[in-house]
């Protein structure tokens, strides 16, 4: 039997990428909404400095909720993202002021949250423990070395650096993209889309010779690395470093994450989901911003928009089980 | 006299936790050659293959792979001889493709990034091999049952194997996959491989193997040719062990009045089932594991949606809508997974015998500890569960833990017990007190529906067997024609001539 070529098969990656959109066409259509009406009540946001300002509000939220995906596909959570981006704040504020500059900085913050990362990594995974006790105990601390770097808000990052990333320039959407594009080439190394296999079968995985644990303390550091990458950016954006900036971002992340379809038990789900769920949650809050809704709505809307984003594929199926 | 053997084991012996499961067992894989491996459930061919594979190390024993022997072979040294397994359960990832899961593990690399258009042709090979026409980028989890076992073998061929183990490969598989898988395994053997093929259906196994090993109990009771045997033949290497004295006499219980009539019950698996359950007696439930066995208990006790076209338990009409209702009507279920669904494990012998009770008292009612007590002391005597009942229920040995399970139930009084396994995992000593106590309360004239997977316990314990197949019942035995060769030969869906011969 000679080996046919069937139409599609040269083209593998992209057909197989393109089918990772089907289960998201809905949310993408959500989104695409919510930014009409945005730009709808907002006419300013068609515009370089709108689109700039609105970027830089988003990209944060789009780190920290990429960094929560990536662990949820290896089945597990983390709750340290709000005090990693703290450390990362902490950390960009004390250092590119001094002696090694802004590069100087930007490595400290970089070499420490994949350290920190990687260390959460290998004592969840090495030693069998639940990754919500490992990141618990881990934000108390990671925490508490950000309030014993800088007690109070302080520290100072370059006015030219922080105008490059957080000026009038859409820097922040250009950051997006190359960490989405960086992310592919992630998953389009055997390490990288190995992580799903480890994520929802990980006996199967490794019968298969996917090196399980490896894939999973990877994904723990790259979480690591985007979430003080985060709060190198809030330090820009702010011109100094606050230690407990990043609290709000542990819950938010996840919240993303969830509106993105990322699944909580390992393996399903996407990072562009997970990206256009920040995407969402970050029109919403703005929108209702200009809509005038007072605070405490806008905390309880969110709360109903989570809660139903995660039961409506529950009900679907349940409708169509039962016709 | 043959080709060489590519890979020999020699008197591998396992042992979990102090219960051997393999003794002493050699097995040789040929080139060329598709071997069979039978045995009933739990007769241990799930681990040998696991040693094989290096999932698993032998606490005795070789493994000899080209002449070159193991002792502890890892799983990355199995992979590079060539080893590749088709699992039972499926190992395959739902959110990636089908080309990606067949590569997983061994991809091809491009300057350290996967080479897709490479893993696009290598899997379009083997996919072509094992007929799988899909697109090569859907998703697995898309696929129906049957095509996901194909993506499975698949995968197993894109690493070109020399030996092929498949542990029951057609269980899922429709007549077609079945037939396209024939013919593949066919051609491998012709190529030279060495295939060992576990299934239950022994018809395929007449048809496609040429040498045979037959494990029971963990030994190897025969290692042939297939050359002039028949079915009937295969059965009896499988069973036909001596009962010795562990089963009590069987005596037929003087009242037999029917207290559960179903007709036409569906719940989960089952498919419209007529059944009725007899006071005093033992009735079986037996067939090879996840044919219905349990959903038919769970469906009887309320614990699974069930429907029937007339029920009638305890001369209640209907079904028990809940766990609590069957309660009521006099039913009680004692789970098979007791470390998971019949006890708790960390709270202490009394307190879980007491559970039911708490489960009925009214809201805020006031504990009577000197009750509790007298109660759990009694329970504990009739049951001959031994030592201080404040002890974690997780100290006990498995079969004592199976005696806390069944004892909560006994201050009910419950006229039908639903079992489901009782003797799984629990020691020859232990089992024999608990079939002492099984006829006992069948004497009493309670309705005992007991499903195992040990067919001589069928045998020598059961009034009437039902054997289960597919979701329905395939036979349902009276005493005198229970046999270990009936159940098993009507589990397999043997023709019972042949048995009978």
């Amino acid at each position: 039997m000679s080996s046919l070529t069937r139409t599609g098969d040269d083209r593998l990656y992209w057909r197989a990428q393109g089918e990772r959109n089907r289960g998201l066409m809905g949310l993408f259509a959500v989104v695409a909404a919510f930014l009409a009406l945005y730009a709808y009540l907002f006419p300013g946001l068609l515009s370089v400095a709108g689109v700039s300002k609105f970027a830089q509000s988003w990209l944060p939220l789009a780190l920290v909720a990429m960094a929560q995906a990536i662990l949820m596909l290896t089945g597990g959570i983390s709750l340290a993202i709000g005090a990693t981006v703290s450390l990362g704040a902490v950390i960009a504020a004390t250092t590119m002021s001094g002696y090694f500059g802004v590069a100087g900085g930007i490595v400290a913050v970089s070499a420490s949250g994949l350290a920190i990362g990687a260390l959460c990594g290998v004592i969840a995974i090495r030693l069998r423990l639940p990754a919500i006790i490992v990141t618990l105990a881990a934000s108390f601390i990671i925490g508490g070395l950000a309030l014993l770097i800088l007690p109070r808000p302080g520290g100072a990052i370059p006015g030219w650096f922080s105008d490059l990333l957080a000026g009038n320039t859409p820097a922040a959407l250009g950051l997006v993209f190359l960490v989405a594009l960086l992310w592919k080439l992630y998953l389009a190394t055997p390490l990288g889309l190995s992580l799903y296999a480890a994520g929802e079968n990980p006996v199967g995985a490794y019968r298969a010779g996917v090196p399980v644990d490896a894939a999973r303390i990877a994904a723990y550091a790259i979480s690591g690395l985007l979430s003080t990458l985060a709060g190198l950016f809030i330090a820009a954006q702010t011109g100094s470093g606050d230690p407990v900036i990043g609290q709000a971002f542990t819950l938010n992340s996840i919240a993303a994450a969830v509106l993105g379809g990322v699944g909580f038990l390992g393996g399903r789900g996407t990072m562009r989901g997970a990206i256009a769920g920040s995407l969402l949650l970050s029109v919403m809050i703005n929108v209702m911003f200009f809509l005038g809704f007072p605070p405490v709505a806008q905390y309880v809307a969110q709360g109903l928009i989570i809660i139903g984003a995660v039961a409506l594929p529950q009900l679907t199926a349940r409708f169509r089980r039962r016709p | 006299m043959t080709p060489q053997a590519i890979i020999k084991a020699n008197g591998l012996s396992k042992s979990f936790f102090g219960n051997p499961v393999l003794q002493n067992v050699s097995i040789a894989l040929e080139p060329g050659r598709i071997h069979a491996l039978l045995g009933e459930n739990g007769a241990g061919k799930s681990t040998l293959i696991n040693l094989l594979s290096g999932a698993l190390a032998p606490d005795g024993g070789e493994i000899e792979i080209d002449g070159r022997s193991h002792r502890r072979l890892t799983p990355s040294e199995a992979r590079r001889a060539g080893i590749a397994v088709v699992q039972q359960e499926l190992s395959l990832t739902s959110d990636l493709s089908i080309a990606e899961n067949i590569g997983l593990g061994a991809y091809p690399r491009r300057f350290g990034l996967i080479d897709y258009k490479a893993l696009a042709r290598k899997a379009r090979e083997v996919c072509d091999l094992v007929g799988l026409e899909e697109n090569l980028s859907t998703p697995v989890g898309d696929l129906p049952l049957g095509r996901r076992q194909m993506v499975e073998i698949a995968k197993a061929l894109f690493r070109k194997p020399r030996i092929l183990v498949l542990d029951e490969p057609t269980s899922s598989l429709s007549a077609h996959e079945a037939q396209t898988l024939t013919r593949l395994l066919q051609r491998l053997r012709q190529e030279g491989t060495a295939i060992l093929y576990i299934s239950h259906r022994l018809n395929e196994v007449m048809r496609l193997c040429e040498h045979v090993t037959v494990l029971k109990d963990g030994k190897v009771t025969a290692d042939r040719s297939l050359q002039g045997v028949d079915a009937a033949g295969l059965v009896r290497l499988m069973v036909g062990r001596d009962p010795g004295d562990l089963f009590p006499h069987w005596t037929p219980s003087p009242e037999r009045q029917t207290i559960v009539e179903v007709a036409g019950f569906s719940s989960g698996l089952l498919r419209d089932i007529d059944l009725d359950i007899k006071r005093g007696e033992i009735l079986g439930l037996g067939g090879l594991v996840g044919q219905g066995q349990e959903d038919l208990l769970l469906g009887l006790y309320g614990a699974l949606p069930a429907s029937a076209r007339r029920a009638v338990f305890n001369n209640v009409a209907g079904l028990p809508s809940s766990v609590s209702r069957a309660n009521a009507l006099g039913l009680a279920y004692v789970p098979a997974d007791r470390k998971r669904e019949g006890l708790h494990l960390i709270h202490s012998i009394a307190w879980n015998m007491m559970l039911p009770d708490f489960g009925k008292a009214r809201g805020l009612s006031r504990r009577d500890p000197a009750a509790e007590r007298k109660l759990a002391t009694e329970l504990a005597d009739r049951l001959s569960i031994k030592g201080d009942l404040t002890r974690q229920v997780q100290a006990l040995s498995g079969g004592n833990q199976q005696k806390v399970a069944l004892a909560k139930w006994m201050p009910a009084d419950p006229p039908i017990l639903l079992l489901n396994d009782p003797t799984r995992g629990v020691d020859v000593e232990t089992k024999r007190e608990i079939y002492v106590l099984l006829r006992r309360f069948a004497a009493q004239g309670k309705a005992i529906v007991l499903s195992s997977s040990d067919t001589p316990e069928l045998v020598h314990l059961c009034d009437r067997v039902a054997v289960m197949r597919e979701g329905g019942i395939a036979a349902l035995l009276e005493r005198e024609q229970i046999s270990e060769e009936a159940i098993v030969a009507a589990a397999m869906g043997a023709e019972a001539a042949k048995v009978a011969a």
